[in-house]
This record gives C-alpha cells, structure tokens and sequence, in this order.
C-alpha cells in the first residue's frame, strides 16, 4: 500500500513510464546488498528450505493415517510406528520453525541495511549536485525520493521479497510432492491452474488501473491539504476556514467514492478466486473417491491432496496481488537511483580543503 | 553543533517504553469513530458468522465422504456431500466478498471523519501553532499516517470476529466427537495466546519508536532540501548528512531488533499448533484400538483438517496486530496535533459586532511567543478613525508581532486591545476578522483563477467589485492583458508571477472586503522602481479612508502617514507626526537621516504632516 504514498508526487511521476529494466535494478540493489552478503545467502536458503519444510507437515498427516492409524484397527500392534513417526514430526515441525527464524531475521538485517545505504547515499548526492536541482516546483518530488520511495523499497523488501520467495518455493515443493504421490491425480489438480492465472491476471490488471485512480485523487487530496496549510494565515485573515472546507470535503469524498470504488472491484475477484479453487477441491475429490474406492490411491493420499491443493493455491494468489506492489517497488528504486547516478555539476573542494576568506 | 542534532538527540531520547496501555487508550479512541457506524458493524459481525460457518463445512463434508463414502462404501453419498461443499463454497465467497467490502467502506468513512476533524481543528489553530510545524509534516500525517490507520481499519473487526467465531464453531462440532481430544488440542491455545502477546508488548514500542524516528527523519530531510542554499553557503553539507547517517542508524538497529523478536515469536503459533495435533494422533490412535471405540478414522482427519485450518485465523490476527501497531503510531500522531490546544479562540460571551469608526487604541499591551520572553513590552498608542500609521522598526523590534495581535492571530499576555471602545475580545473571531483586513509579509495565492483570488475573502462579490479592487491596487491593467484575463489560473500549476504583482494581488483582495481597519506587513524589497511607484499607489489609494497601520520599509509609504510609530526592542520609542519625531532628535531622526534622506531626497521637500 505504501505505493500510494506519494505526498508530493504529482500527476506526472504517478504516469512516468519506466524505462530501466528490472534485471538491471536488481543486480543494482544486489549490488548494494554485498556487504550483506553471508546474511543474504543464509536468508535466502533458510526461506527455501523453510518452505519446504512447512509442505512436509500434510504429507507426515498422509503417513500417519495411512500407515500407522488405519492398519492400527486391524492390528494395534501397528500403533508402534508413531515411535518413529512422532519424533520425526517434532523434528520437522522445529527446524521448519527454526528455518522461519533464520529467514525473517536475516532478510530483515538485508533488507534495512539495504535502503539505509541507498538513502544514505541519496543524501550525500544531494549535498553536492546543483543547486539548479532544487528549483521551485521540483523540491517535492525530490523529497519524496529519499522518503516515500524509500519507505516503499523497505516495506517491499520487509515483507514483499520474502513472501515471494516463501510462495514460490511453497509452490513448487506442493508440485514435486503431488506429482511424487500421484501422477494422475496431479495433473487434475492442477488443471484449473491455467485458467486461475489467467483470470486472477486479468481480473488483477483491472483492479490495478483502478487502483492507480485513487492514487490520483490522493494526490489531489495531499494537494488541497497543503496548499490550505501553507495558505492557513490568508485564510484565518479572511475568516474563509468555511469555504475552504467545503472545497477541502470535495476532494476528500472523491477520494473517498475512488476508494471505495476500488475496494468493490479489488474484493469482486476473491470469488472467482474461491470458486476456482472450489472447483480444484470437487475435481480432487469426485475424482480421489473414486480411486480410493478403486484401490488406486490410498485414503491418506486423497487427504494430503486437499491440503497440497490448499497450499500451491494461497501462495498462487499472493504472488499474482504482490504484483503491484513490486512494479511500485521497482519504480521506486528506478526514482532513487536516479538521484544517486545524477552528474554533480560543480564539483569543488570539500570544506576543510577550501581556504577560508576572512 | 551539528544542524541534525536535535534530530539526533530525539531518536537517542526514545526509549523503548512499555507502549500497550497508550496503545489501548488509542485503541479505545479509535472504537468511538465506529459509533455512527453501528449498522456496519451489525453486518459485519452477521457476516462474519456467516462466512465462518461456511468455512468450518468444507472439512466436515469432506470428512464425510472420507467416513461414509469412502469407509462405508456408499457412492451414492458422494453427490450430495459434493453438492454442499459446492453450495458452502459459494456461499463463503458471497459473504466474504460483503465482508471485505462493507469493512471497507466502514473504514473510509472512519478515516474520512478522523481526517475532517483534523482538518478542522488544524483551521483553527493560531498563528503560534503554524510557526512550530512544518506544512510537510502536517500533510504527512493525514495522509500517510492516517493510510497507516486505514489498513488496520479495513479488516481488524471481521478478523477479529472471524478468529473468535470461528474457534467456538470449531470447538462446537469437534467436543461431541472426542471431549478428550478436543481439550488436548485446545491445551496449546493458551500458549499461543501468551506468545502472541508477549510478540505484541516486546515488538510495540520498537515499532512505535520506528515510526516516530521515520516521522521526523522525512521532515529532517525536507528542511535539508528546502533549505539547501542555507546549507551550501555555510558549508555544513558534512555535518547534515552525518547527523542523517546517525538517525538511519538508529533506525536501523531499532528496525532489526524488531525483527529478532518477531522472527522469534512470530512462526512460533503454528509450530505449537501443529506439535498440538501430533498429541492428537498419538492419542486418536491409542484410542482407536480400544475395542468399542466410536471414532472413526474420518473423526482423526477431521481433527488434523480444522486444527490446520485454525492456522489460518490466527495468522490473520498476527497480521492485524502487526497493522495495529503502524496503525497506532499514525493515529497517536494525528491525535496529536487535534488534540493541540487552539490557543486564540472565541470567548463564550462573544458577539457579532460591527466595526463603526475604526478607533484602534493599545493599552499596556504585553506579549511573547514564550511566557517569559516578552516581544512587546507594555506598548500603548491609539489610532484615530481613518489616521494611517506607519510603524517602523529593527528587525526583531516586534512590529510583525504588534499588528498580527489585532486580528487576534496572537493573543495578549496582558493589557488590552481595543477597536471602538469594544475589547477585541468581545468580538467573535469571524466577526473581528472579516472586518480587519491583513495584508501578510508572506503573499500567498491560492490554486485557481486570479478572479477567485482577489474575491477570497468575499467569495460572492460581483465582477465589478472585484475590477475596482483590482484597479485600486493597480494591478488592473496587468490582469487584462493576460490572454485569459481574470481567469487565468494562478498557484502550483498556474502562471508565474513576480513578488511585486503578487503583492498587488493580496493588496485587491483586501480591498474587495472593504475593511474599516487595515494593516500592511509592507515588508517587500527587492523591487525595481516601477514596481514600487505602483505597489505605491495601491497603498495610498488602499488606505485613503480607513484606519490603517503599516509596517513601512519605504520613505515613500512613511511620507503619506499622518502619524510614526518607532518600536525599539518591544516597546514604543516614538510616536508622532512626522515634524514631531525630527523636532524630538530621537531615534526616528537618525534613521530617517541616515536611511531615507540620500534616497528620497527628490521629494523630500514635500514631506511633512499632511
């Protein structure tokens, strides 16, 4: 959300095209996360593998069933294998847990130090570039750089990259261990999946350009909020705080009826969403019962498919809604690098070489 | 002393204080915003029921189909358990859809409330208030703070209802089951609970600290890129970014040890959730051999699937606390500033009261912008009906600060102010100012036509008046030839104009009132000559019948006053018609000796007390 800052940003910035690739920022941003490198390396492995472990829980429930619970009504004897089984369990469960730890600590130490140091850098550049820079009109988009665009980088690389790291493994582990259980049975579950990633794109790029409205109307509500402030003396002076209000209510219910516009269309694709997941399940199932009655698969299969089936399809629509908050992300990041790669113009000495005059 | 210190100092100064009480105190705030909303809240709370009981159905018809279908053998089953899973889907996504979307507009609207009122009490706070805060920070808080407050508005009741709701349906239909089972289960919560909230306490008051630092690092920054000029000429580019280096470092060590405490706590729920359903299958499979035993393997798998499911709430409750937490620190910031005391506001017995004359008479008028430090001392002088009088000064003497205490943009320490006989504060506020036309040091124009401008202070006024006012101050002919004349737009996006037009343009507006007193902060320099012989004439032709008092830098505005006032430290040196004061050899003598006499002496000879 912390898109939408854009204090000061004007019509213009929100509209700019972007014309840096994305592999280019990144290994821009890599590029500043190497004296990071040992956390970043830990991070990354720690949330790959905690993920994998997280998928391991519904198979273990699979194994429970099947092997020690189910052939324990016939022969109790059976109920041994929870010797084995309980400990193993616990020990996924933990390093799953410990796994979790590593990640969201290491990310976070990558992910601060990062931003901090383009900021710092950002600073340092504007001491020294032209003052031509600071022209009137201009201060405010260049404020926003090492403040809101900052924020957005942070929040983005706080939360964004590792859930997309997070998803992405969660999803491919739920595959592999799908297609490992049963062939068949896979492939019909994921035969919704084309059509969810076309429609949840779709039905995302849409709320996306609506979304994109109410940020325009933001900023035309951040613009009559300072402009009233700046402007306050005139109006108490003229005792006109009635009439500036009423203008002021204006813009805020536009945004308000913006918002509230994009809050409809944004929640109208969880449905879809649902449904198609709904329809994943009644495939699974009507075609799971079926088999397990066939004696194809077992019932502790069918069970570990529902879960499997619940853990590719979450993440699936996180990836897709955190979409838009990497494309801001990367906007972001274009915007501050801009103001690090600008030419300084008038380069002198620095202060304690300069020769004093008095 | 470095330029970032006091920056330096506050982030050093914020200790990481139990925050959780405050933070209830604001969360108790934020539940009043929520009364005109009752109604929402009434269809959030059914649909939350709703959406929790279509939920919980899913795993229990799959259950179903596993126990009756797939354990009895009973095919024929399968449709109808099909069918409900089908319809409880549906259902689900309705009702989640209404819930996401009225939670939604109920949050707008309580933002848009907290935003009015704001906006409200910032349009009556004084002159004192703006001069201690930064246009950029007020802004910032409600927008970017009152975001914060937005997210944790969009979803924290129905999460909240969701999680509570959808524990006691999960208890509901599993305690019948297995008694034992269900209390082995539900063991874990109270560990959950207390993790969840030791997350909470230990995490608030670095998330709080994070915020505020970020708060004053984003207006440490405005003011290093507004005031760049300031900071090449005097070379302390070093000392600014230093300072800067420091804060980001605060932040960022306060940042990861947040994150170590969430990294600890945070995925600690869900192990212990799933560590608690290993208990249960250890004990569904001891019982399940016991001869007689009712549960069924279905009944285990149903265990697992809501106990997996309960993951999913309560992940949602870690989330919305997470958002609380932002949400607080930007709601403690805007509560901040509408809480701040207006400081000039209308007296209970105050009235409507028409100015008649315009007699204006100080007496033993005190003020200072600190209680101790008084800027005007004991001043007293009185100005007849339509006598104009210039006031003159050193900087720092307190002539900006005499003439804003009489449209009460400050008030008094002690004395009294005056107008007609009538004390200042007997009149209501609006009443005082309309009447009391100010032109400020700081000529400010609002986005919009010139049109809309020179009528701001009388936003109906007729095409005509609005011409005369402007051909009054003598910005007429400029206007006109402009392409759009009139309409043409001014401000942000508007055309440029220069000091001395946008003087004229402030000079009109406060013509079009048609005030009986009138004071000029004529502080402009800086202005070619042409430029001054206009802004001239509109100030002679502005004050020709009404009372007027005028800060003058310019001999020529002196010239036409009847009357001089000379403040000198807070307090009144001279004050007298212009013969008076030379034949007194005061300070006025000297000034006008030194200052005006080699300038202006081409008109010198017509000076004199007209």
């Amino acid at each position: 959300m912390s898109g939408s800052y854009g204090t000061f940003s004007t019509k213009q910035e929100e509209k700019r095209k972007r014309t840096v690739p994305d592999r280019v920022l990144i290994r821009r941003v890599y590029e500043y996360a190497q004296a990071n490198k040992r956390n970043l390396k830990i991070g990354v492995t720690a949330t790959i593998i905690g993920a994998f472990t997280g998928l391991a829980a519904p198979y273990m429930h699979a194994m429970a069933i099947d092997r020690i619970i189910e052939p324990s009504l016939t022969d109790s004897k059976n109920l041994m294998g929870f010797f084995w089984w309980i400990p193993l369990f616990v020990a996924i469960v933990l390093s799953n847990y410990v796994f979790q730890y590593i990640q969201t600590y290491q990310m976070r130490v990558v992910g601060e130090n990062v931003v901090a140091k383009m900021r710092d850098d950002m600073m340092e550049k504007l001491q020294v570039i032209s003052l031509r820079y600071f022209s009137e009109g201009e201060t405010g988009r260049i404020i926003s750089r090492p403040t809101n665009d900052a924020n957005t980088v942070r929040i983005f690389l706080r939360v964004g990259l590792t859930s997309i790291l997070v998803d992405v493994s969660s999803i491919l582990g739920s595959f592999a261990i799908m297609f490992y259980l049963d062939l068949r049975l896979s492939l019909l579950a994921i035969s919704v999946l084309p059509v969810a990633i076309v429609l949840v794109w779709y039905l995302g790029k849409y709320s996306r350009a609506i979304y994109r409205k109410t940020l325009i109307t933001t900023s035309g509500l951040t613009a009559i909020m300072q402009e009233d402030l700046a402007g306050i003396k005139v109006t108490q002076a003229y005792a006109q705080e009635k009439e500036r209000e009423k203008k002021f209510i204006k813009r805020q219910d536009e945004n308000v009826k913006a918002t509230i516009r994009a809050i409809l269309i944004g929640s109208s694709y969880t449905p879809f969403v649902i449904g198609l997941r709904l329809i994943g399940t009644l495939i699974i199932l009507f075609y799971g019962v079926n088999a397990v009655l066939g004696g194809v698969i077992t019932i502790g299969i069918l069970v570990a498919f529902t879960e499997y089936q619940f853990s590719y399809f979450m993440p699936l629509v996180d990836i897709v809604s955190m979409y838009d908050q990497y494309q801001s992300a990367m906007s972001a990041i274009e915007r501050m690098f801009d103001v690090i790669d600008t030419k300084v113009e008038v380069l002198d000495v620095a202060p304690e070489r300069s020769v004093a005059l008095s | 002393m470095s330029i970032a210190k006091p920056l330096v100092d506050y982030a050093k100064s914020l200790k990481p204080k139990k925050s959780f009480t405050q933070s209830f105190s604001a969360f108790k705030r934020l539940t009043k915003y929520h009364k005109k909303y009752y109604w929402f809240i009434v269809a959030i709370t059914i649909l939350a029921l709703i959406r929790s009981i279509l939920f919980s159905l899913e795993p229990f018809y799959t259950t179903l189909i596993i126990d009756k279908v797939l354990g009895q053998n009973n095919i024929s089953l399968l449709w109808g358990y099909l069918l409900i899973i089908v319809l409880a889907g549906i259902g689900y996504a309705i009702s989640n859809f209404f819930l996401i979307f009225v939670h939604g507009v109920m949050s707008q609207y309580i933002v848009r409330d907290i935003r009015t009122e704001y906006y409200r009490s910032l349009q009556g706070k004084s002159f004192s208030f703006y001069d201690s805060m930064s246009v950029g920070d007020l802004t910032s808080r409600a927008t970017v703070d009152l975001q914060m407050v937005d997210m944790f508005l969009r979803s924290w009741l129905g999460t909240v209802l969701n999680a509570v709701f959808f524990t006691i349906i999960i208890i509901v239909i599993i305690y019948p089951i297995s008694p034992v089972m269900t209390l082995i289960s539900m063991a874990t919560m109270p560990l959950i609970f207390y993790f969840t909230t030791r997350l909470w306490v230990d995490t608030m008051p670095l998330f709080r600290n994070m915020q505020l630092i970020l708060g004053r690092l984003t207006s440490y920054i405005q003011q290093n890129i507004v005031g760049m000029k300031t900071i090449r000429i005097f070379r302390r580019e070093k000392d600014a970014v230093d300072g800067f280096k420091e804060v980001e470092n605060i932040y960022v060590n306060t940042a990861i040890s947040a994150g170590k405490i969430q990294s600890i706590y945070m995925p600690l729920g869900p192990a212990i959730l799933t560590l608690g359903i290993a208990l249960v299958y250890v004990y569904a499979g001891y019982s399940l051999t016991i001869p007689g035993s009712l549960l069924t393997v279905g009944d285990i798998f149903l265990f697992a699937r809501y106990m997996m499911r309960l993951t999913f709430p309560l992940r949602d409750l870690s989330t919305t606390l997470g958002t609380w937490i932002a949400a607080y620190a930007g709601l403690e910031r805007v509560l901040e500033m509408t809480d701040a005391p207006r400081n000039v506001e209308d007296q209970p017995d105050a009235k409507e009261i028409k100015i008649e004359e315009g007699k204006l008479e100080l007496e033993n008028v005190t003020f200072g912008y600190a209680r101790d430090r008084p800027v005007l001392d004991n001043v007293t002088f009185a100005v007849q009906p339509g006598e104009k009088i210039a006031i003159l000064g050193a900087t720092g003497s307190g002539k900006s600060s005499l003439i804003y205490l009489i449209p009460r943009f400050y008030d008094i320490q002690a004395g009294s102010i005056k107008i007609d006989g009538t004390d200042i504060r007997q009149f209501k506020l609006d009443s005082l100012r309309r009447q009391v036309g100010v032109v400020l040091q700081d000529v400010f124009l609002f986005s919009g036509t010139l049109k809309e401008n020179i009528a701001f202070g009388k936003p109906d006024a007729s095409m005509d008046e609005i011409v005369r006012a402007a051909k009054a101050a003598r910005i007429h002919d400029f206007i006109e030839s402009l392409p759009c004349g009139y309409d043409t737009p001014v401000g942000e996006r508007g055309v440029t104009l220069s000091g001395g037009q946008k003087q004229r343009i402030t000079i009109a507006r406060a013509l079009l009132t048609n005030p009986r007193i009138l004071i000029m902060d004529d502080s402009l320099s800086f202005v070619d000559a042409k430029t001054e012989q206009e802004i001239q004439a509109a100030i002679e032709e502005a004050t020709k019948t009404r009372t007027t008092l005028i800060i003058a830098q310019r001999f020529s505005t002196i010239k036409t006053a009847e009357k001089i006032l000379v403040l000198e430290n807070g307090s009144v040196a001279e004050f007298g018609t212009h013969d008076e004061l030379i034949r007194n050899n005061g300070v006025y003598k000297k000034v006008y000796e030194t200052q005006f006499i080699q300038k202006a002496s081409p008109i010198l000879e017509e000076t004199g007390d007209t």
